[in-house]
C-alpha cells in the first residue's frame, strides 16, 4: 500500500492503495465512480478510457502509481455544471447510445480528439476511435456525432455577439 | 371483461381509424401486482399513477440497447396523451401478466418486445386515462367526455383536477368494459422521431448497469473454471491465493473455484496464484476440425428429420447441383461482461443484475438454493448488451450460490476471458444445399442442416425453472433430449423460405457432441440466411441471370420480399457500383420482419473492404423510426463482425480464444457507410432487434464473389 496524490476531475485527492492496481479499479471499486467501464481488462476495448492530463488512456492497464501527481478526468468530469459537453450533447441529439456501456469510453476518446483537433477529418476520427469497441455497432453515429460536436463546439467558442461561450443550434 | 383480445380485434369495427378493444388485463387475482402501493391507481401490472401525479411504467421488456425503454414508454404515453419523457420507468419484477405470449414466459427475446406489447401497453395507457377522466368527471359533476388529459394535466371546463383526488376516486371505479385506442392518424408520438429516453444518462456515465450497483460491505468474487467443457476439478492449492492481501475466501462452487476478496483487483491477483489441475471431460481430444468433419460425415450419411416438403420429389428434374457450407461457433461478447450482485437479506436472496428473463432468475435461483421463488428478489438493471446471452442467468445463479456459501454480499464479475470461454455459443453448423437445374430452369431447392441443438440444452433449463421442484433432474434432460432432434431454430430460414420452385425440402440432422449453446442475435437465421442466400446467388450465376432478377423471378411479385428487394436495389443503384467496387445482394425474413441489403466491397490482395451497406426493411409500424434505423445499423455491424472475423474454435474441448485480440470485433475504421430505408406502414410493429443480422453475411459473400470469382462457403470469409 502507498499514499498517492493526484487530481480527479479537478479535485485534489489522496489515496492509500496498492500502487500497482490499475487506475480503473481505484476509480470503480475504491471511489465508487461507476461511469468508467470494465470491458476487457487488457487495453483492447476502450470501455475504461479516461484522460491523463487531457490525453486518453486505458485505465484498466494503467497502474495507479503512474497517475501520481497527474490530472485524471473521467466521464463524470467533462460536463460543466450547467451544460453537457458538446460531445455529449451531439451524442444525445443523434441517439448514438444503444446499450450505452461502451459510450463513456467512446466519449472520452472523442473529447480528447476534439481538444487536439477541433475539426477532425474522417481519417483522424478513424485513428482516434480505433481503440474503442462498440458491440452494439453505433460506429456510423459516432462518426456523425463527432462532426456534429465539432460544429457545436465551434459555435460555443466563437460567439461574436456577446464574446461569451454559448450553446446554439447549428445545422 | 373476459373477451379474448385477438378474437375481439378481428370482429371489431374500426370507426374513423380509432380502435375499440375489449379489456383483457387481469388486474386482480393470482399474484399481487408489481410495485403495488395501496394509494396508487393501478388497474394493470404495467402502469400505475401515484397521488402526486407520477405515471410509473413497469418495464417488462429489458433495455439492452434495442430501445424498449423508449418504445414502451412511447406506447403508453400515446394513450395518456403526454410526452414519453414524462413517464417514470421502473425495471419490472417478475409477474405472470408480463409473460410474452410467444414464449409463455417473461422473456425479452425473439425481437418480440414491441410486437407483443403493442396492444397491452396501449390498453394499459387507455385504461388509466379512462379511469382518471371518469373520476374527474364525477368530481366536477360533468360528463367524462368533457374531461381532458393533456401532457399530464387533468382538467375540465371547471378547472384542473388534482391527482390526489382523481387517483383516490379512480381506484374505486369499475374498470371500463371497452377502451378506445387512438387512431393512427392522431398519433402524437408513435412513428415520430424523438431522442431516446435513456440517451442522456448514457452520455454522462450516470446510467446504472448491474456492475455499477453499490451495496455496503460488498466483496468481489472472480472465478477459476475448468477450461474444458464438461471437465472437472481434480485438485487445487489455494494457499498463496488465501495469503494475498484483501482475500477472504476460496470456495468450491460446482467444480469451479470462487475467489472472494475486497475489490476486483485483489480477487484477480489471488486467482492467478491458484494452482489447479483439471480433468478434461467428455470432449477430451476433440477440436473444431473434428466436429466439423463429423458434421460432414453426418450430412452425407444421415437422412435426418424432414422438416418441410413442398411439391413432389419427381419434379426435381435435371442436373443436380450441390454445395456444402460451414459456419463456426460464435460468442456473444456483450460489452458488459456477465456479473451479478447477490445479497442474503431477511427477505431472501436479493439480486442486482441485468438479465433477459426475470422469470428464469426466480426459478433457477430458487431451485439452486432450495428456497421459494418469492424469496428470490431480482432488481433488474440496464444491460450492457444482451444479444440473447443473458436469457440464461447462469452467472446470476453462480453469484447467488457464492453469496449463500460466503455469507457476505457478493459481486460476481466475469472477466472477458470467462465470457469468451464460457459462453453459450451460437451453434457451429454445416448445410448441404442442393438444387436441380433443367434447361436453365431451377426445378428444386433442398437443404440439409447439420448442427447441434440449442433446444436440447435450453429446454431442460426452462422446465427446471417452471416445473415443480420434486421433478427429478433426469426428467428435464429427457424432455430436452426428446425436443432436440426437432429444434426449429436449426432450420429456421431454410424451411419456409420464400422462393418458389417445383420441389422444395428441408431436413435437419442433429449433431450430438457439442459445446454449450445458446440464443445468439437472430439465432438459426444467423447461419441459415448465409446458406440460403449464398446458394440462391450461386443458382442465379449458374443459370446466367442477374442475382436481383433471378430472385424477383422466383418470388411472388407483390410479396414483402420483392418490395424490399426492389427498394434496396433502387437506393443502392444496383448494377452501377463506383469504380473498383462490387455489389452483392440478399434478402431474409426473420421475426416477421423482411430485410434486404446491398453491400459494396472492394478487394485488395486478400483484404475485403466493405464500403457501404444499403438496407431496406419492412418491419410493420415503426414506433420509434430512428431506433429502427439504429437497430438496422447495429445489426449490420454485428453481422459484419461475424462474417469477417467471428470464430470460436475448440481444442481439447476448450475454447482457444480469450479476449478481443483473438476474438475480434469490427472497429470504427472498418465500419462502412450504412443507409437504411424503412417501408412506411401503419398497422403494427413486427420486430427489429435481430432481423438486420442475417442478410449481411450472404450479401457480403455475394459481393466478394462478384469482385473475385471466389465463392466463399465458410464463415468467417477468407480469400485464398
Ligand atoms: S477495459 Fe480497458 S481497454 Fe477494455
Ligand atoms: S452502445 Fe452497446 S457496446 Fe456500444
Amino acid at each position: 500500500m502507498a499514499k498517492l496524490g493526484f487530481t480527479l476531475n479537478g479535485q485534489p485527492l489522496e489515496v492509500d492503495v496498492d500502487p500497482s492496481m490499475p487506475l480503473l479499479w481505484l476509480i470503480r471499486d475504491e471511489l465508487a465512480m461507476t461511469g468508467t467501464k470494465f470491458g476487457c481488462g487488457l487495453g483492447l476495448c476502450g470501455a475504461c478510457t479516461v484522460h491523463l492530463n487531457g490525453s486518453p488512456i486505458r485505465s484498466c492497464s494503467f497502474p495507479v502509481q503512474a497517475a501520481a501527481g497527474q490530472a485524471i478526468t473521467t466521464i463524470e468530469g467533462i460536463a460543466s455544471d450547467s451544460a453537457l459537453h458538446p460531445v455529449q450533447q451531439a451524442w444525445k441529439e443523434l441517439n448514438v447510445a444503444q446499450c450505452g456501456y461502451c459510450q463513456s469510453g467512446q466519449i472520452m476518446s472523442a473529447v480528447a480528439l476534439l481538444a487536439s483537433q477541433p475539426n477532425p477529418s474522417d481519417a483522424e476520427i478513424d485513428a482516434a476511435m480505433a481503440g474503442n469497441i462498440c458491440r452494439c455497432g453505433t460506429y456510423p453515429r459516432i462518426r456523425r456525432a463527432i462532426h456534429r460536436a465539432a460544429s457545436l463546439a465551434a459555435v460555443q467558442v466563437f460567439d461574436p455577439g456577446t464574446g461569451t461561450a454559448v450553446q446554439q443550434e447549428v445545422v | 371483461m373476459t373477451l379474448n383480445r385477438r378474437n375481439f380485434l378481428k370482429g371489431t369495427a374500426i370507426t374513423a381509424g380509432a380502435l375499440v378493444v375489449g379489456v383483457t388485463m387481469t388486474g386482480c387475482g393470482r399474484m399481487p401486482l408489481p410495485h403495488r402501493n395501496a394509494e396508487d391507481l393501478q388497474p394493470s401490472a404495467y402502469l400505475q399513477v401515484t397521488p402526486d401525479g407520477r405515471f410509473i411504467l413497469q418495464l417488462a421488456k429489458v433495455e439492452m440497447g434495442q430501445g424498449t425503454l423508449t418504445g414502451m414508454a412511447t406506447l403508453v404515453a400515446e394513450e395518456l396523451n403526454m410526452p414519453p419523457s414524462m413517464i417514470v420507468v421502473e425495471h419490472a419484477r417478475y409477474h405472470p401478466d408480463f409473460a410474452d405470449p410467444e414464449f409463455y414466459a417473461m422473456i425479452t427475446g425473439g425481437s418480440s418486445s414491441l410486437r407483443t406489447s403493442f396492444e397491452p401497453l396501449r390498453e394499459a395507457g387507455a385504461m388509466v386515462s379512462a379511469l382518471l377522466k371518469q373520476a374527474a368527471a364525477q368530481l366536477h359533476g360533468i360528463a367524462a367526455t368533457e374531461v381532458a388529459l393533456i401532457d399530464g394535466v387533468l382538467s375540465s371546463p371547471k378547472g384542473t383536477v388534482p391527482y390526489a383526488e382523481a387517483v383516490s376516486l379512480a381506484r374505486t371505479l369499475p374498470r371500463p368494459e371497452s377502451l378506445t385506442l387512438r387512431a393512427p392518424s392522431e398519433y402524437r408520438f408513435i412513428g415520430k422521431k424523438m431522442t431516446r429516453l435513456d440517451g442522456e444518462e448514457k452520455v454522462t456515465g450516470a446510467a446504472q448497469y448491474g456492475l455499477d450497483i453499490q451495496y455496503p460491505n460488498t466483496l468481489t468474487a472472480v472465478m477459476v473454471r475448468c477450461p474444458h467443457f464438461g471437465g472437472s476439478l481434480e485438485s487445487y492449492d489455494a494457499q498463496a491465493a488465501l495469503a494475498t492481501k484483501g482475500v477472504s475466501q476460496v470456495l468450491e462452487i460446482d467444480g469451479a473455484l470462487a475467489v472472494v476478496a475486497k475489490g476486483y483487483w485483489a480477487a484477480r491477483q489471488a486467482a492467478n496464484k491458484i494452482k489447479v489441475t483439471w480433468k478434461a471431460g467428455p470432449l477430451e481430444g476433440v477440436d473444431s476440425a473434428a466436429l466439423r468433419a463429423e458434421r460432414h460425415r453426418l450430412a452425407d450419411s444421415e437422412p435426418g428429420k424432414n422438416v418441410e416438403e413442398r411439391g413432389s420429389a419427381e419434379l426435381a428434374r435435371g442436373e443436380r447441383f450441390e454445395q456444402r457450407y460451414d459456419v463456426p461457433l460464435l460468442a456473444h461478447a456483450t460489452m458488459e461482461p456477465p456479473n451479478a450482485l447477490a445479497v442474503r437479506t431477511e427477505r431472501g436472496m436479493e439480486i442486482w443484475s441485468g438479465c433477459q428473463s426475470q422469470q428464469f432468475v426466480q426459478g433457477m435461483v430458487a431451485d439452486a438454493l432450495g428456497i421459494s421463488e418469492d424469496q428470490v428478489i431480482l432488481h433488474n438493471q440496464l444491460l450492457g448488451g444482451g444479444f440473447g446471452r443473458k436469457i440464461v442467468p447462469d452467472y446470476i445463479v453462480e453469484a447467488a450460490k457464492i453469496a449463500q456459501r460466503s455469507g457476505a454480499p457478493i459481486r460476481l464479475v466475469w472477466s472477458r476471458e470467462d465470457d469468451i470461454r464460457h459462453d453459450l455459443y451460437r451453434p457451429c453448423a454445416t448445410a448441404l444445399m442442393t438444387a436441380t437445374i433443367d434447361n436453365g430452369k431451377v426445378t428444386s431447392l433442398q437443404s440439409k442442416a447439420v448442427a447441434p441443438s440449442i433446444f436440447g440444452q435450453f429446454i431442460p433449463l426452462m422446465t427446471q425453472s417452471f416445473m415443480p421442484r420434486w421433478v427429478p433432474d433426469a426428467t428435464h434432460s429427457t424432455i430436452g433430449g426428446l425436443a432436440a432432434p426437432s429444434d426449429p431454430s436449426a432450420t429456421e430460414g431454410l424451411a419456409k423460405q420464400p422462393y418458389q420452385f417445383d420441389y422444395q425440402r428441408a431436413d435437419y440432422v442433429m449433431q450430438k457432441r457439442t459445446a454449450p449453446l445458446g440464443y445468439w442475435r437472430s439465432v438459426g437465421h444467423s447461419q441459415n440466411a448465409f446458406f440460403m442466400e449464398s446458394f440462391i446467388d450461386e443458382l442465379a450465376h449458374k443459370v446466367k441471370k442477374n442475382p436481383l432478377d433471378f430472385r424477383l423471378g422466383q418470388l411472388d411479385e407483390d410479396s414483402r420480399y420483392a418490395k424490399v428487394l426492389k427498394l434496396v436495389a433502387d437506393k443502392a443503384d444496383w448494377g452501377n457500383p463506383p469504380a473498383g467496387q462490387y455489389q452483392g445482394i440478399a434478402v431474409h425474413e426473420s421475426f416477421r420482419t423482411v430485410v434486404a441489403q446491398v453491400v459494396n466491397v472492394s478487394v485488395e490482395g486478400k483484404t475485403i473492404r466493405v464500403h457501404k451497406v444499403v438496407c431496406a426493411v419492412d418491419c410493420g409500424l415503426a414506433v420509434n423510426p430512428d431506433m429502427v434505423v439504429a437497430q438496422m445499423e447495429g445489426g449490420i455491424v454485428f453481422g459484419l463482425t461475424a462474417a469477417l472475423k467471428g470464430e470460436i474454435t475448440l481444442k481439447d474441448g476448450a475454447v482457444e480464444q480469450s479476449n478481443f485480440h483473438d476474438y475480434q470485433m469490427l472497429r470504427l475504421p472498418e465500419s462502412p457507410d450504412i443507409e437504411v430505408y424503412v417501408l412506411p406502414a401503419q398497422d403494427r410493429p413486427s420486430g427489429v432487434g435481430e432481423p438486420a443480422v442475417p442478410p449481411v453475411a450472404p450479401a457480403l459473400a455475394n459481393a466478394v464473389f462478384a469482385a473475385t470469382g471466389q465463392r466463399l462457403r465458410e464463415l468467417p470469409l477468407r480469400l485464398v
